[in-house]
């Protein structure tokens, strides 16, 4: 999940933004009303920047973002609607073998990094042309979905990390560099990225799939803190809460209006 | 331009040079008795850095722990933990080892204290001795800390370096001067100094471990013959490919050159041996551990098609006395090589193979085949005739009847 994290971020410019940028199956249209969501464990790092550049991986902020953003993510999908199951551990699910779970995560592993690198790295492929999303994860996906009733699965990939004091130092100077004729005035450091992927369990297909990054260019300035509720409801708002339909269903709607 | 500021801009230089200085390939043995563990039993991880490392370390022990590449052959698991058992010294009951089947030689510590040991290592060991000493070796890393070590020591050094980078460009800035060719003689410093923390802990690690195994009663000099082995191996491999082997050993090189390992692991060898202790290889408890498993590691070992590398691996086994397996296995490197008079090559091993009572139903079959190409029939005949005895349910047993019959 991790590498497939740094594939996609690599395919986004950086920039001192916030961007989304999603995909969708041409027959999507985002699940409303009766239905039933189960989310795979989700995947969530917090780290430090150190005064270099590295990430420090932070266990006590890691795990106190991961419970930020559960809970954030059962409020938002409660007011769709929805019947949700978080997965907290490959063995949440009651009557499924861990190992099932574990083979559909790597599964989707690969898939993910397929999308990545041909829908976001600039790899298209001519065959899929024109086809919106148009990937797969098979008779395992299925398979789940009929063995626990579930109509969707969600994997979700959350990453955050802060400038250290030192960072923030560093950029400090750079920036009083400007006076004397040598501008470092954003050296970066620190930053959000996560991905969210939706599969049709009825019918083992990626419908739906979504990338948000969200950082300043000049260390210290933070674009959002998912150790926070605040920031853990905008991330969850930013990644999942617009869900656009897919081109056929778009067309279709357009048409009726 | 103000004179004071270009001078700080050129002992920014002079800092970076004295760092590559600094990495010169000069080095000194790590004594055996300066290695004391730094952990105890049951250690778990304390400070911030170290807590995030082991957190996402679990996730990968996970991954590693599921992989279907594992062999997990409770027998044969259950002996590489009694080693880690042996060699592991105060966390010896806190540390786990997993098979998988990689045919290469090599053996990974991960900081939590859980290692993987690849397939390719089992098969290039002649004895007990020999493959404790890599455990121990790779238990030293954890016992050591070295990969927090390691971190801490990347860290503090490009912490330095964009400081440096930093106030590089500030004072060439405010001189005017493009002070971008020093900071990349600095960068280079930092990448050097990089590697050789890494060498050091690798010496670290050779030192500690020969000390563990020659207190669990090993031979201690088994390590220097490990690396022997690697240097004869990669040597041959590369001869037989018409290269020379990679002697880039030096400055960008994580790992000490392998000649000077053994070097000092003989020298440590022999200061941790106690006068009137015996010390023992295990060879025999080796045989019977691998005894099931050791006709897939040479397979996958000759498969890879790297004859030299193989021919070696295979008579150094053989010092220990030839078998029916190795010989066919000989045979089988020269008939996937394929090269021209490869098949008279492969021929012999397969008819040397079937003079030894534990041939493998395959050599049958080969030295069969090879007999049919040199038109003798009826020897042919009866070699597939002992195959089909072996192997009655063979999947090509009906191809094979059909080559005795025209």
């Amino acid at each position: 999940m991790r590498r497939l994290g740094i594939a996609l971020l690599a395919s986004v410019a950086l920039s001192g933004c916030v961007q989304t940028r999603q995909y969708a199956d041409v027959e999507f249209s985002p699940p409303q009303g009766n239905y039933k969501l189960l989310v795979m464990r989700p995947d969530v790092s917090v780290g430090s920047v150190t005064t270099g550049g590295l990430v420090e991986p932070r266990a006590d902020w890691t795990e106190s973002a991961r419970a930020k953003l559960l809970a954030a993510l059962r409020a938002q999908q409660a007011a769709r609607g929805g019947d949700v199951f978080i997965m907290e551990k490959r063995s949440s699910l009651p009557g499924v073998d861990p190992e099932m779970v574990a083979e559909l995560e790597r599964l989707h592993y690969a898939v993910g990094s397929s999308i990545a690198l041909h829908k976001y790295s600039g790899d298209y492929l001519p065959t899929k042309r024109g086809k919106g999303l148009d990937w797969t994860l098979g008779e395992d996906a299925v398979a789940l979905g009929r063995r626990t009733g579930y109509d969707f699965a969600l994997f979700l990939y959350a990453e955050d990390s802060f400038a250290s004091s030192g960072r923030v130092g560093l950029q400090v100077l750079g920036i009083a560099g400007c006076f004397v004729g040598f501008c470092a005035a954003n050296i970066g450091g620190g930053g959000q990225f996560a991905y969210a992927s939706l599969a049709d369990l009825r019918t083992g297909d990626v419908v739906w799939f979504n990338i948000v990054s969200a950082r300043s260019q000049i260390a210290g300035i933070k674009m959002g803190d998912i150790r926070t509720d605040e920031g853990a409801a905008q991330l969850v708002d930013r990644l999942l809460d617009r869900m656009k339909p897919g081109r056929n269903v778009q067309r279709r709607q357009a048409k009726i209006q | 331009m103000s004179p004071a500021l270009s001078r700080r801009v050129l002992l920014g230089g002079a800092g970076a040079l004295a760092t590559s200085f600094a990495t010169g390939i000069a080095h000194a043995r790590v004594l055996p008795n300066d290695m004391g563990p730094l952990i105890g039993a049951g250690y778990r991880a304390t400070e911030p850095d170290e807590k995030g490392m082991w957190q996402q370390m679990e996730r990968v022990e996970e991954e590693v722990s599921g992989s279907n590449l594992l062999i997990k052959e409770p027998r044969l698991t259950a002996y590489l933990s009694s080693l880690i058992g042996k060699v592991g010294g105060p966390a010896a009951k806190d540390m786990r080892i997993y098979l998988a089947r990689i045919p290469e030689f090599n053996a990974i510590m991960f900081p939590t204290g859980f290692a993987v040991v690849f397939s390719g290592l089992l098969l290039r060991m002649r004895n007990e001795a020999q493959l404790a000493g890599v455990v121990a070796h790779e238990s030293a890393h954890f016992l050591r800390k070295h990969q927090l070590r390691q971190w801490r020591d990347m860290r503090r050094k490009t912490d330095a370096f964009s400081f440096l980078m930093m106030g590089a460009g500030l004072a060439g800035g405010a001189a005017g001067i493009y002070a971008g060719d020093l900071v990349q003689l600095a960068q280079l410093g930092t990448v050097l100094s990089l590697l050789k923390y890494n060498r050091t802990l690798e010496a670290e690690a050779d030192a500690m471990g020969v000390r563990l195994l020659a207190d669990a009663g090993y031979d201690p000099m088994a390590m220097s013959e490990t690396w022997e082995q690697l240097i004869g191996e990669l040597d041959l491999s590369a001869k037989y490919r018409r290269k020379k082997r990679d002697r880039n050993f030096s400055l960008f090189e994580t790992h000490p050159a392998p000649e000077a390992r053994m070097a000092d692991l003989k020298i440590s060898a022999a200061e941790v041996k106690q006068p009137g202790r015996t010390y023992d290889a295990y060879y025999s408890r080796y045989q019977e551990a691998l005894a099931t498993i050791r006709p897939t590691l040479l397979d996958d070992q000759v498969k890879l098609n790297d004859p030299g590398a193989s021919q070696y691996v295979i008579d150094t086994l053989a010092k220990d006395g030839w078998d029916g397996l190795l010989r066919f296995q000989e045979g089988e490197i020269w008939r996937l090589r394929n090269r021209s008079g490869d098949d008279v090559r492969a021929a012999q091993g397969y008819a040397a193979a079937v003079l030894y009572p534990d041939a493998p139903p395959n050599a049958w079959r080969w030295h069969g085949i090879m007999l049919l190409k040199q038109g003798h029939r009826a020897e042919a005949r009866s070699a597939f005739a002992r195959y089909l005895q072996m192997a009655p349910d063979a999947p090509d047993a009906a191809l094979v009847r059909q080559m005795m019959i025209g």
